[in-house]
């Protein structure tokens, strides 16, 4: 019964989450840019609908299939990652016993989302934004995982629901404040932004979307915002210790809570400088992985000497 | 028919047409990720059979593993449309008749195999099982390959960085003497004449023989089939008279 | 009933309008998109809208009915201070000095309907014939030769950083991609994303831009800082720019403070872009420093602007991967750009002719996107 509720509460949260980031995505960069605030609901309805009319766009013999399925497997992949998240105690889609492990599966699942967009164009500036992405993304995922077995050994489970149980004493941010900033960077490269925009940087003008418009175009755009939303309920829910809260309601928790992820991640993709891929890489093999291990091995001596 | 049985049918057809497609496409890419998808439907399976962990865990290391090889792929063949339909198999008499032969022969085990109906228990923590067996009786066998894997992916590194073991490795490093003050050890580069009649056009014939040599003398012959290296002068770059280039020939010489 | 919603929401939407830049217009249009009103598009496929921005040169025509046929419909031109080239049917200009009304009458009439989507104007032909060809009717020839599905075959060659020989892949680039000056065509040679040559083939055009100090420092900044993916900084600084410009005080402390929280600086590689002695970096830092002098006087001019004689731009990127390369083209502003890139009449090397071939092979139908030619 409460898996039926949970099934039915996904795909609002995700839409209003999209409305949401859509909303930030605006509001945003002005105010960065100093420029006077003009937050609307309206703005991104517009571009949504320009871009909706209009062609998709065509190249010399693409490879279609791949072409219309990506940006589809992308917003599929943003929704099954939703799925192991408990929005309150026992109401969750998927309460798999290894939550994470799916996780991680849709998280290198996106990497091949991203390169076939790139890849499916036949165009060499796709081409380059998805092999670039690849070469980002796969190391900026493997770190993820060590930081999430970290936030699983308190756990004891690889099950999303224990781990946020887990979090009633401590939240996980305290035990590894590290693994949170590692993690919201593989929000940034999961939902291509900013910092880690190797897919659809303006160098590349457009990357993976420098072939398509109109509903294509849309349903990439959609399809990125959905995997913010995910990605920034799950680092809550993993990190800021999900729908636990007093006073509130688990559910108001974890919609608060992801908001303010929300928040931080957009504010991060417009403040910080994209470095360029070659040193990107070494500093996530070099720097950010040893960093991950490390976090995984204070958490590991933690559990056994006061666990 | 309940729905268990349809999804698992519907999976397994998955799992063969995109297998057999795999076979049938001619670009390495989508060979690649047809093949995933395979893996795909053989993971989901596998979450049926409760196995959760190694059935997502199949999905997982899939994705990571077929895009790492689209990656590369991609790296030798820029060419992002597809290549010229070519035959994907070797061997092919050989490869059908075994299909076949391992076909029947596993058909017939499924057919003739009474399996045991024993559903796993709801309750059971099959993760946590696993996990026990594989650190606990099984802790030798896994440290073992974890290791292995480990210290061939340290040396793949090694190897192919360009920081060689025995000095950068595009100057044609060589390892030191067997003797003190000997012959250099290693392969010796040996300048390969059989290969030169598809640069007919090319200036700088000596230099790139000597490199393809140098990896793989064999590894040169399929370029040969072609009958276009024609071509190849018009997509050279300029500046294989320079420097780096000269240093492989006097290593082919020398 | 729900498109008449979709098409009065979409009219209300800013204008996405593609630039092409001509010679003395790049400040101009830098500060035309500031504007609310407009958005600018990264790819001629995201554009409704070609704004053909002043002069075009001879050169350049057929890369503009190139663009123009890129461009998905509806779509429609408009002059801004230009010459319409020849083929374009009933050219729509534009002379003032704030081109934004008409961008968004134009827009407006493309969406309700009330004005036609402008048609081809070059025969949709692929840039390789292919079709048809070869035994499966893939272009190719043999195994390894042809165009197989409008592509050249990719072949292996000689690689300049780690000796592991791929798949080399010319194109070319420019004249009017957004993250390139405008009017610099190159023909690059990729493998992977590292440049293994570049060859110039257009000069960037001339912007005749005056030296003055900040102002100068804060539009090449607004050019720059987008390749780090510092879009709205960008618009800070292009904004400051203006206001400057017009006379206006502004508080360039912030700007300064912004950047560097922003890891601008340490985000660029060092030693990238060597020309007398400095690099990108020191280029940028030079700018950042013009921010602290007063908004007149400034930096010394000449140091930032005598003619490089000695370097040549395509010697630059050359083993640079492509981001590095963007910005290290990007460092420089017009005048320093265009006594870099000193156009050579004949290419003296041997193989200069047939490698040209081998170039207009590939993508000649692209232009400047080295799209997939579906409108060339």
């Amino acid at each position: 019964m409460t898996q039926v509720l949970a099934i039915m509460v996904l795909p609002l949260f995700l839409l209003a989450g999209i409305v949401a980031a859509a909303v930030l995505d605006r509001a945003v960069p002005p105010l960065v840019a100093g420029r006077s605030l003009k937050a609307s609901f309206v703005g991104p309805i517009t571009v949504a609908s320009s871009r909706a009319m209009g062609q998709t766009g065509a190249t010399e013999h693409p490879d279609t299939i791949s072409w219309i399925l990506a940006p589809i497997l992308y917003f599929t992949l943003a929704a099954i990652g939703l799925s192991v998240v408990p929005f309150a105690p026992g109401v969750v889609a998927a309460d798999l016993d290894a939550g994470i492990v799916l996780w991680g599966a849709c998280e290198s699942l996106t990497v091949v989302a991203v390169f076939l967009h790139g890849w499916s164009a036949n165009s060499p500036l796709p081409l380059i934004g998805a092999y670039r992405y690849v070469a980002i993304g796969l190391p900026a995922m493997l770190l993820s995982m060590f930081v999430l077995i970290a936030a699983a050994l308190p756990a004891q489970s690889l099950a999303v629901t224990d781990i946020v149980e887990a979090q009633r004493s401590v939240w996980n941010i305290v035990r590894q404040p590290a693994g949170f900033v590692l993690f919201l960077m593989l929000g940034l490269s999961l939902s291509l932004r900013g910092p880690f925009d190797f897919a659809d940087p303006y160098d590349l003008a457009g990357g993976t979307t420098a072939e398509i418009s109109g509903a294509a175009r849309l349903t990439w755009w959609l399809a990125r915002l959905a995997m913010l939303v995910s990605v920034s309920a799950m680092t809550a829910t993993v990190f800021l210790g999900g729908y636990l809260g007093p006073v509130l309601p688990g559910f108001v928790w974890l919609v608060v809570k992801t908001g303010l992820v929300l928040v931080v991640l957009v504010g991060a993709g417009e403040v910080f400088a994209r470095l360029p891929p070659d040193r990107m890489m070494n500093l996530i093999w070099l720097a950010l992985l040893p960093l991950s291990f490390l976090m995984l091995v204070a958490v590991g001596v933690e559990l056994l000497l006061w666990g | 028919m309940g729905l268990i049985d349809l999804t698992f049918l519907v999976l397994s057809a998955i799992a063969i047409v995109s297998g057999w497609r795999v076979f049938a496409t001619d670009s390495m890419v989508r060979a690649s990720f047809l093949l995933l998808l395979s893996f795909t439907a053989v993971g989901l399976i596998i979450l049926m059979l409760a196995a959760p962990y190694i059935g997502i865990a199949t999905i997982f290391m899939m994705a990571v593993e077929m895009m790492v090889m689209a990656l590369f792929m991609v790296m030798f063949m820029m060419n992002p449309a597809g290549l010229n339909p070519m035959m994907m198999v070797h061997q092919n008499r050989f490869a059908i008749g075994a299909g076949i032969v391992a076909f029947l022969g596993l058909s017939a085990a499924v057919l003739t195999t009474d399996f045991p109906t024993d559903p796993v228990d709801p309750g059971r923590q099959v993760i946590r099982d696993l996990g026990l067996e594989m650190l606990g009786p099984s802790m030798l066998i896994f440290e073992t390959a974890g290791v292995t894997l480990l210290a061939a992916m340290v040396g793949a590194v090694v190897l192919s960085a360009r920081t060689g073991r025995f000095g950068p490795s595009d100057e044609g490093s060589r390892p030191p003497g067997l003797e003190v003050g000997g012959e250099p050890a290693g392969r010796r580069v040996e300048k390969a004449s059989g290969h030169g009649h598809h640069h007919m056009h090319d200036s700088h014939v000596g230099d790139e023989d000597a490199q393809h040599a140098e990896g793989n003398p064999e590894a040169d012959g399929h370029n040969a089939d072609g009958g276009e290296s024609g071509r190849r002068p018009s997509l050279r770059s300029d500046w294989s008279a320079g420097n780096r280039s000269m240093t492989s020939k006097t290593e082919a010489t020398s | 009933m729900a498109i008449a919603i979709l098409r009065r929401l979409a009219g209300a939407a800013p204008a996405p309008a593609f630039p092409a830049i001509g010679a003395g217009m790049r400040a101009a249009a830098d500060d035309l998109f500031l504007d609310g009103r407009l958005i600018r598009a990264d790819s001629i496929r995201h554009a409704r809208i070609l704004l053909v921005a002043g002069p075009v040169r001879e050169a350049d025509q057929d890369d503009i009915r190139r663009l123009h046929d890129q461009m998905l419909h509806p779509r429609a031109t408009l002059w801004w201070k230009s010459n319409p080239v020849p083929d374009f049917a009933e050219p729509a200009t534009c002379d003032e000095d704030d081109p934004v009304a008409a961008i968004e009458a134009i827009h407006r009439a493309l969406i309700e309907g009330a004005r036609d989507s402008e048609p081809d104007i070059l025969p949709n032909e692929p840039p390789n014939p292919w079709r048809g060809k070869g035994d499966y009717g893939q272009g190719g020839e043999g195994m390894m030769g042809g165009t197989p599905y409008g592509r050249p075959m990719a072949m292996t060659d000689d690689d300049l950083r780690d000796g592991l020989a791929l798949d080399a892949y010319t194109a070319p680039f420019g004249p009017f991609l957004p993250m390139l000056p405008p009017g610099l065509k190159l023909s690059v040679t990729l493998q992977g994303d590292v440049i293994q040559t570049a060859k110039l083939l257009r000069p960037p055009s001339a912007q005749a831009e005056a030296y003055d100090g900040t102002v100068t420092a804060l539009r090449a900044l607004g050019r720059f800082l987008p390749i780090l993916g510092l879009e709205a900084h960008a618009v800070r600084c292009l904004e400051a720019a203006r206001s400057l410009s017009a006379g206006k005080p502004i508080e360039l402390a912030k700007i300064r403070q912004f950047l560097f929280w922003s890891g601008a600086l340490a985000a660029i590689p060092s030693g990238i872009g060597m020309v007398e002695d400095t690099d990108v970096r020191m280029r940028v830092e030079r700018w950042l420093a013009a921010l602290d002098e007063s908004p007149t006087g400034g930096l010394d001019g000449s140091a930032t602007m005598s003619p490089l004689k000695p370097a040549r731009l395509v010697d630059l990127l050359r083993g640079r991967e492509w981001s590095e390369a963007i910005l290290i083209v990007n460092s420089f502003d017009t005048d320093t750009l265009i006594s870099l890139a000193p156009v050579e009449a004949e290419d003296a090397e041997t193989e200069g002719r047939a490698r040209e071939d081998g170039i207009r092979m590939d993508h000649e139908g692209h232009g400047t996107h080295a799209h997939g030619a579906t409108g060339t």
